[in-house]
């Protein structure tokens, strides 16, 4: 079977389901706020400006804000409940194998990342079209790409983690559940680990949350910006702010996400329905 | 050719050891294409699983089955574009129509739109299809389950429990569509309760207890396998005492008119002499013809006990 019928498949339970357009119009009006904000600001203040592509790193920050959770969350509230409906067998005694259903929640993964990164854009570059200000020459600059590349895999990473908790669990309340008690375990965790100090210090830096909130930190992406930074920090009197690179950061994500997606696909393929 | 053919198939859940538990303990029979086959058995006895792994949602512990012929995973995914199937209760999303929801089965079996009108008319629920499935009956749900197994034009329909929460009529019209459905040719494999139904549908059975196969045939064959016996004599009493304890008696019930007694051999002449030997003299013998209900007891007989003791406390 094609990838795009299983995406159609997806799509076409996806979009009949409330809660989907909810998430979709929370999210939108969450990064709308804050470039309304800055317009406002713009039109009262003509020394700042909302324009590209100076501003990427605000649309896209605000998008890598809470995007990453609401694609996580609506992994769950699309996946779970097919196995608590009893639909996932169905779609199996259809003929649907099960790698082929579990593919087609691979493709709705894949739909949601592109579907939230569509809005982030259109609202983010949309806004620019209501401010006075004007932008640099270009529309991307490397270091944008890098940065939707990072919200790309932000959005993988808590989706990806959506996706195994769906289909180990079964169960959308207890995945929901699972997924905020590891959030709040992994900061408990990271911060006694961060206490410790030394080589076991660095290690926290690698645990999911933390590799999600580097990736979604515009500071990781734009060197001169966290330069800038941490200049006012040290006249502060404040420690510098350290980033692991780009490149570290998008390979763990993807190692995160691949053994995620991996555990997801055993128990698929292992666990009767 | 045989459209199912299952040998020693088995499922046990859970590891060996005292939590697990064999719900299919190896099953073997044949189902040919072109036979209406009724699957019974009690609640619990396994025909749900034994489904399971036919459509591929459970995977046997061990055994082999073929559907037309295949049994290595790329054949059966092949032999299972034949079938149309339903388990237990009808599975819908809950929040979408019931046209849409045969939209999504539609997309699975790569059937074209205008087959879904075909089977919401055959089923009667078009004036129903736009609204929600949550909004609908269990009679509904169950005939919407039905519009689905049919969307692929199946040559193999497995139907699960497909009168369970169906009014008399319902069960009239589900009676009639299977019958349609037998006469175009199609081979059915229907597990239901309701054995009245099943009687008058199905030309062959096969009854299942505590995960084993019990019986197996021809309706005809499996309704009067042993034979039965009416008999009647002065002192009721001591013919029904008698003969409950000749040895070839399988089962013993008092009817209205006279003693009914399944044996596992019809040999006539050897049931007198036991129960002259008793003293026991009859005054009427004539064969009886056991109702599948009645077989269908005698054989789950352990498992309706079971229920009374608990009932009893």
């Amino acid at each position: 079977m094609m990838l795009g019928v299983l995406l159609r498949i997806e799509w076409l339970k996806a979009v009949k389901r409330r809660s989907f357009w909810v998430a979709v119009g929370a999210f939108a009006v969450f990064i709308a706020i804050p470039a309304v904000e800055r317009i406002r600001n713009v039109h009262k203040n003509p020394n700042l400006s909302y324009a590209l592509p100076e501003s990427w790193p605000d649309i896209l920050g605000a998008a890598a804000g809470l995007g990453p959770f609401f694609v996580g969350v609506l992994m769950i509230l699309l996946v779970a409940p097919e196995f608590t409906w009893r639909t996932a067998r169905q779609n199996v005694i259809d003929g649907l194998s099960k790698e082929r259903f579990y593919v087609g929640k691979v493709m709705l993964l894949a739909g949601l990342i592109s579907f939230f990164i569509a809005i982030a854009m259109l609202v983010g570059v949309g806004g620019t079209l209501f401010s006075p200000s004007e932008g640099g020459p270009g529309i991307l600059r490397p270091t944008d790409l890098s940065y939707l590349g990072s919200l790309a895999l932000s959005l993988l990473l808590v989706g990806s983690a959506g996706l195994m908790l769906s289909v180990l669990i079964r169960s959308s309340g207890l995945a929901l559940g699972a997924l905020f008690l590891y959030l709040i375990v992994e900061e408990a965790v990271g911060r006694l680990i961060s206490q410790a100090g030394g080589g076991l210090r660095r290690s926290a830096e690698y645990l999911p949350s933390n590799i999600l909130d580097q990736l979604g930190n515009d500071l990781a992406h734009y060197p001169e910006v966290l330069a800038d930074v941490n200049s006012r920090r040290m006249e502060r009197g404040l420690e510098p702010r350290e980033f692991l690179d780009v490149e570290v950061l998008a390979i763990a994500a993807l190692v995160y996400s691949a053994l995620f997606l991996g555990l997801a696909f055993l128990s698929m393929c292992k666990r009767d329905l | 050719m045989h459209a199912i053919q299952t040998s020693n198939l088995t499922k046990r859940y859970g590891t060996s050891g005292a939590k697990s538990v064999l719900a299919v303990d190896r099953i073997s029979f044949a189902v040919e294409e072109g036979q209406v086959f009724g699957f019974l058995g009690p609640n619990g006895s396994g025909k749900t699983t034994t489904i399971g792994m036919l459509v591929g949602t459970i995977k046997p512990t061990s055994g082999s089955f073929n559907l037309f012929g295949a049994s290595d995973p790329k054949g059966l995914m092949v032999a299972r574009a034949r079938l149309g199937a339903t388990l237990e209760t009808p599975n819908f999303y809950p929040y979408m129509s019931g046209r849409d929801n045969l939209c999504v089965a539609a997309a699975v079996k790569g059937v074209g739109r205008p087959r879904i009108d075909e089977c919401l008319e055959l089923v009667g629920l078009s004036d129903r299809a736009k609204h929600r499935f949550k909004t609908y009956s269990l009679g509904m749900k169950q005939r919407l389950a039905l519009a689905a197994t049919m969307l692929n034009d199946p040559e193999l329909i497995i139907l699960d429990e497909p009168a369970n929460g169906l009014d008399p009529q319902g069960i009239r019209e589900i009676r009639e569509v299977i019958r349609v459905l037998a006469n175009r040719g199609k081979t059915i494999f229907l597990s239901s309760h309701l054995l009245t139904e099943v009687e008058r549908t199905c030309s062959h059975v096969s009854i299942i207890r505590q995960g084993r196969i019990v019986a197996c045939g021809a309706v005809a064959e499996v309704v009067g396998e042993g034979g039965a016996m009416l008999l009647r004599a002065e002192d009721p009493e001591a013919l029904a005492g008698a003969i409950r304890a000749y040895p070839e008696t399988t089962s013993v019930r008092r009817t209205d008119e006279g003693i009914v007694a399944a044996l596992n051999a019809d040999d006539v002449a050897s049931v007198t002499r036991y129960l002259a030997g008793q003293g026991i003299y009859l005054t009427y013998l004539a064969p009886y013809r056991l109702s599948l209900e009645e077989v269908f007891i005698d054989l789950t007989q352990g498992a309706v006990d079971s229920m009374a003791e608990i009932a009893s406390g």
